[in-house]
């Protein structure tokens, strides 16, 4: 503080001098580099934000072909998403998809941060271990998950010794989603799990004391002061699994390619099919739209309650 | 549990019978979760190490029964991971660089001089962030592709400069920077782009080795979009010759398979467990506020 103090007197001189060019200039010459700083990120952002998105927009009315040109085909790509029967699956199988995110994966984390902050020992070697899976690459667990959801591999046959029969965990139509689900769960709940634990060992510990002179149980405190205090935190991190999931598609694509029998096609997953195998960039651009329109609300409501959050 | 030395249990709560139980089974659930993050690891490692019957055997072992390290040899010779390897690191640090001069120029413009409409400025870049990302994917290849940017690397550098995410992280952490110091140094005599690189940037080295662990994360995990971007075998990042050429090969060992991934994945848990306080603090801080 003392030192600005000191530096302070210096400013009038140096207005002075400054000011002995037209004052015109002299704004110019003061938001010169502050617009400098700005001009290569508003080109990138141009370049490689604002041009896709329009031309998104655009080319959901167009054929593309990189060959022959572009053609302007009206609706024609949308009526094409609207009417494949797959489109129906897709958004169907999303849905579930979302469903079993909540039901299976989204408290978990919330459960392990309220657990792991009560114990009294070996809480980093455990917040560790919850966090290894989040490191090793997702190509890895692929490869690692397919071989533990072997009908012969280890998570059969620790079911065998408790007399199950074999689950084919991935080949099923039943099982397939949810063995999905769980992967993902497991894989990531670390990162939900850490971020829960900073606002669980943020409360004021004084408040437990109170609550406990009170006369409130366990199960009352963790139901009237710890949840009650992460709400807003909840509401947000379920407001990002929901924008997360309903454009899942990559471990459905690595681990079953949208099979077996279509029970994995998500909705995101169509759309990269649309693109990348049929190469009808058009449709899936529709597509895109389509999903932009249903989800662009949610975007702005996650911003404003991260906004009130902070 | 250093602070206050309670938790929402106190040692009273702890006498209790009922309590008791449900502590104790509150630490077994906690211990079987914790066995089931590390023994699907290691066994991936061990099943590297194994013989090829031996990781076929029903029920497996955890610990092999001869140990092969030969595996990790031929594991080396299935694939040129050297050259994937140097793909990844050349994305990662493009990235980097992009990321740390574009990105935090414009988020120190917008937090600490001055500009007129900053508001409408930052808006511009905010909006983005309203739009799943998604959506545009497909017209972001059309539009790399129109560019003639495809099987380049400044398919992956040039773009790493519009993330919004980074560019509110940096600007979140500028915000937080005393004025008091660039007002010293202007007055000083030092021009933007001096204040910039010699007070901002080392000021922020937090800010950055955080950003670097989100983009060294993304270049070593990413495999859809580069086996999308790059379509020319010397040009693949290591995540997508992994699943072009482990993953779906059928013709392919186990026991090498495993071998392979284990190479993988030692790199970033090695980086992890030697920077564990740091990136987790890192994930806790960020993550929503992003």
């Amino acid at each position: 503080m003392n030192q600005t103090a000191v530096v302070n007197e210096n400013p009038g001189a140096q207005m002075e001098r400054k000011s002995s060019t037209p004052q015109r200039n002299g704004r110019w010459k003061k938001n010169f580099w502050g617009y400098m700083f700005l001009v290569p990120a508003f080109v990138i952002f141009i370049l490689f934000m604002w041009v896709p998105i329009l031309k998104g927009l655009v080319y959901s009315f167009y054929h593309v072909d990189f060959v022959s040109g572009n053609t302007f085909v009206g609706f024609d790509n949308y009526a094409r998403a609207l009417t494949d029967p797959d489109v129906l699956t897709a958004v169907k199988n999303t849905l579930y998809y979302m469903a079993l995110c909540f039901v299976l994966g989204f408290w978990v984390p919330i459960a392990f941060a309220i657990a792991i902050s009560e114990l009294r020992r070996f809480g980093g070697f455990v917040r560790v271990a919850a966090y290894l899976p989040f490191v090793v690459p997702g190509v890895v667990l692929y490869g690692l998950w397919r071989w533990l959801y072997d009908p012969v591999g280890p998570i059969n046959a620790l079911l065998g010794t408790f007399g199950i029969d074999q689950i084919a965990f991935l080949t099923d139509t039943r099982w397939s989603m949810i063995s999905l689900v769980f992967m993902e769960t497991w894989q990531q709940f670390g990162s939900g799990m850490l971020i829960y634990l900073a606002a669980v060992l943020s409360i004021p510990r004084d408040w437990y004391e109170a609550a406990e002179i009170d006369g409130a149980g366990v199960w009352a405190r963790i139901r009237h002061i710890t949840l009650p205090s992460m709400r807003n935190l909840i509401i947000l991190m379920l407001i990002l699994q929901v924008i997360g999931t309903s454009q899942g598609y990559q471990s459905q694509m690595a681990l079953l390619d949208g099979g077996p029998n279509n029970t994995t096609l998500t909705y995101a997953l169509l759309m990269v099919k649309y693109a990348f195998t049929k190469l009808d960039y058009g449709t899936a651009t529709a597509l895109g739209m389509l999903m932009f329109i249903v989800l662009g609300g949610l975007g702005v409501l996650q911003f404003k309650l991260n906004k009130e959050d902070n | 549990m250093k602070s206050g030395d309670r938790g929402i249990l106190s040692e009273h709560d702890l006498k209790q019978t009922s309590n008791k139980i449900v502590y104790g089974i509150m630490v077994l659930v906690i211990c079987a979760m914790v066995f089931s993050m590390l023994y699907p690891i290691l066994m991936m490692m061990f099943n590297g190490l194994k013989s090829n019957t031996e990781v076929n055997t029903f029920p497996p072992h955890f610990f092999p029964q001869e140990w092969h390290f030969d595996n990790l040899k031929q594991a080396m010779n299935y694939i040129d991971l050297f050259s994937y390897l140097r793909n990844t690191i050349y994305i990662f640090v493009g990235n980097m660089l992009m990321t740390l001069v574009v990105l935090g120029m414009a988020s120190f413009s917008i937090s600490r001089m001055n500009v007129p409409y900053k508001k409408a400025i930052y808006f511009f870049f905010l909006m983005t962030l309203f739009i799943p990302a998604s959506s545009y994917m497909v017209p972001n290849f059309v539009n790399l592709k129109e560019l003639g940017l495809l099987n380049q690397y400044a398919a992956f550098w040039l773009p790493a400069g519009a993330n919004t995410f980074y560019f509110l992280l940096l600007k979140n952490f500028f915000d937080g920077i005393h004025p008091e110091i660039f007002e010293a140094a202007r007055i000083d005599g030092a021009s933007e782009p001096r204040s910039f690189f010699s007070i901002a940037v080392p000021l922020s080295v937090p800010i950055f080795a955080t950003l670097a662990i989100f983009i060294f994360s993304t270049a070593w995990n990413d495999w859809f979009w580069p086996s999308l971007v790059m379509h020319s075998d010397d040009k693949y990042t290591l995540a997508t010759a992994i699943y072009k050429y482990v993953i779906n090969v059928k013709a392919l060992n186990t026991n090498i398979k495993f071998a392979i991934l284990f190479l993988v994945s030692l790199p970033p848990i090695v980086v992890f467990l030697i920077f564990q306080k740091f990136i987790m603090r890192g994930v806790a801080l960020s993550a929503v506020k992003g």
